[in-house]
């Protein structure tokens, strides 16, 4: 039996992120490493320049994902207007940058990916040496030090991520974990949301680490590991995948 | 103190393009299997941020833009008796920090001009009256470690609300204390077109009745779902442990949030609304958006008071199943149609000033 601390993420919009240069700000359809570590980090209140509470959240920390929905593509076209940039100048306030001649103004295009009505389940438990309890973790879901988003942070939460701490056998299990009907009472919310009758999951440690099997499972490497927040530098972790019937879907 | 102010607010508007996307078309975004208009976070924070409504609440608080403060700290310092010298290389030292000096022209008066307009904010200023009173009391010139007047965290309350991020001077980078979500409509929507025509005005019709010109423009009307929620803890960090400025900023913004809308295709449609109900709370619990409520669209002809009454009822069933959401909330209803709140716990309603008097620490 291992300890898990679950929780569930839903909002009408998110974006988890992967590796972007430049205009183009893709996502992928279901939270990475960096995203999950952020998101707990934020929790706990440990900030992007605290390099050794990043390290602990990163070391001590590992995750499974359950995707029920993938949610829809969503593509946002961005304009940002900026006043050119002088060494001298300073803008204490956006009102100020904007009050430059209009024809002085430039503009700064990107294109960032959403996904509307996504669904997941997240699975964390402790490695060896880790600096927090799963109850501690909980605790801080359920009253953050920081504001909590799902990649972005235009994309608050939309439904309480519930955290609980289960014992399961198999990290299946842990992920499979029932919870209240999304909306908070008994009527089907959730049919708006189609959630698919096929499950993905994805997890990192050991190939065996889902159900005991490790059939149908494929695997790569995945740079979503932080190596250094301020620098905002990744490298690579072993991730494990496997698409298979949701008890749950309906 | 109450941790997090989460804001839900539901605002009517009539046909307009408020936000466009890269065909110059309504943005959208599908929830619950339907589409719906959408105005993006980045758009509503903008309207925000440069609204008077905005400014004019944080008077005072939005430093000063000058080309002259060299000139004033050399007029302090002799005026306090400190040698010609003396306050000739503390006033060029001093300007220096905040911009480059103009040269000064042959037979010219020293005026120790920055040669740009910089912006001086509150805090910095009085850094700088501080230093002046030591060196007057001193008669010396700054030292290097004295002149790093330039704050890391200006008491804007804009960029302490909203954040900033510069890539090349990482330090004086700020974690916003606000954050918006995109704003959807409540309802299923679909982007319609304007096919209009223009005359020409001096065509007689002689020859070619036509028009001048033709075009298409889309639009969309809805009611829209906004969410906002301020860590009221990281925003007084941000200013500076300034309680009071924190209370400003979050009254101004909440004030712009209710009254201001974005601007896109004004002069086409005219569609400048007021939120007709805002519901907000406060509390350490961990904030949620309430757009579950509106996850099946919002259809019937009762629309607005419908949208009220489903997001009282989330609210309500979010608090059943997991536990209060907020330790206190407050109502502004428009709504003619609307009594009273159908929240249990600790629930006013009131006007948008009192919803302003409930937001302020106490």
């Amino acid at each position: 039996m291992t300890d898990y601390l679950v929780f569930r993420l839903y909002a009408p919009l998110a974006s988890w992120g992967e590796a972007a240069v430049g205009e183009t700000r893709p996502t992928a359809s279901y939270p990475g490493k960096s995203a999950l570590l952020g998101l707990v980090g934020a929790a706990l209140g440990i900030r992007r320049d605290d390099d050794a509470g990043q390290k602990a959240l990163r070391e001590g920390l590992a995750f499974g994902v359950k995707q029920r929905s993938s949610g829809t593509l969503m593509r946002d076209y961005h304009t940002v207007q900026v006043p050119p940039a002088k060494a001298k100048v300073r803008y204490s306030t956006r009102k100020d940058e904007l009050s430059i001649p209009k024809g002085d103004l430039n503009t700064i295009l990107s294109a960032r990916d959403y996904r509307c009505d996504g669904l997941w389940n997240v699975a964390c438990w402790l490695k060896p040496g880790a600096a927090w309890t799963l109850a501690e973790l909980r605790q801080a879901l359920e009253r953050p030090y920081f504001c909590l988003y799902l990649g972005r942070k235009a994309c608050p939460p939309a439904v309480p991520l519930s955290p609980i701490v289960v014992a399961c056998e198999t990290l299946k299990d842990a992920l499979d974990s029932e919870f209240p009907p999304l909306n908070g009472r008994s009527d089907a919310g959730e049919k708006a949301l189609r959630p698919s009758k096929r499950a993905l999951y994805a997890w990192e440690g050991e190939i065996h680490r889902l159900d005991g099997s490790a059939e149908g499972v494929e695997h790569n490497d995945i740079w979503d590991m932080p190596l250094n927040r301020r620098r905002w530098q990744f490298g690579p972790r072993l991730e494990y995948r496997r698409v298979m019937q949701d008890k749950e879907g309906r | 103190m109450s941790h997090f102010i989460q804001l839900h607010l539901l605002t009517s508007y009539p046909p307009a393009n408020l936000n466009r996307d890269d065909l110059g078309r309504p943005k959208t975004a599908l929830m619950g299997g339907a589409k719906r208009l959408r105005v993006s976070s980045q758009s509503l924070k903008r309207t925000w941020r440069t609204s008077n409504l905005f400014e004019e609440a944080l008077a005072g608080h939005v430093g000063t833009r000058t080309k002259r403060l060299g000139k004033e700290v050399y007029d302090q310092l002799t005026k306090q008796g400190v040698k010609e010298k003396t306050a000739i290389a503390s006033a060029e030292k001093i300007a220096g920090v905040f911009g480059k000096l103009r040269k000064v022209g042959k037979g010219e008066a020293h005026e120790f001009e920055i040669e740009q307009l910089v912006h001086v904010g509150p805090e910095e200023r009085e850094a700088v009256n501080q230093l002046i009173t030591t060196l007057a009391a001193e008669n010396r010139e700054p030292e290097d470690s004295e002149l790093k007047l330039l704050r890391h965290r200006p008491a804007a309350a804009d960029v302490a609300l909203f954040g900033r991020m510069l890539a090349a001077v990482p330090e004086y980078n700020v974690d916003a204390a606000c954050q918006v979500a995109h704003a959807i409509t409540v309802h299923a929507a679909e982007v319609e077109d304007d096919y209009f025509t223009a005359v020409d005005d001096l065509n007689m019709g002689d020859e070619d009745r036509g028009a001048a010109h033709i075009g298409e423009a889309g639009f969309g009307a809805g009611l829209f779902y906004t969410y906002l929620c301020i860590d009221r803890r990281q925003l007084v960090e941000n200013l500076n442990n300034n309680q009071e400025l924190a209370d400003k900023a979050i009254a101004a913004l909440v004030e712009a949030a209710v009254k201001t809308s974005p601007k896109g295709k004004q002069n086409s449609f005219g569609s400048r609304a007021h939120a007709s109900y805002v519901l907000a709370e406060k509390g350490n619990q961990q904030p949620r958006s309430l757009s579950m409520a509106y996850l099946r669209p919002v259809n019937g002809q009762d629309q607005s008071l419908d949208a009220i009454q489903r997001l009282e009822v989330q609210a309500q069933a979010f608090d059943n199943a997991y536990g209060d959401g907020a330790d206190s909330r407050f109502v502004v209803s428009a709504e003619p149609a609307y009594s009273a709140p159908q929240l249990s716990g600790d629930v006013t309603q009131g006007s948008l000033d009192e919803l302003l008097a409930f937001l302020r620490d106490q």
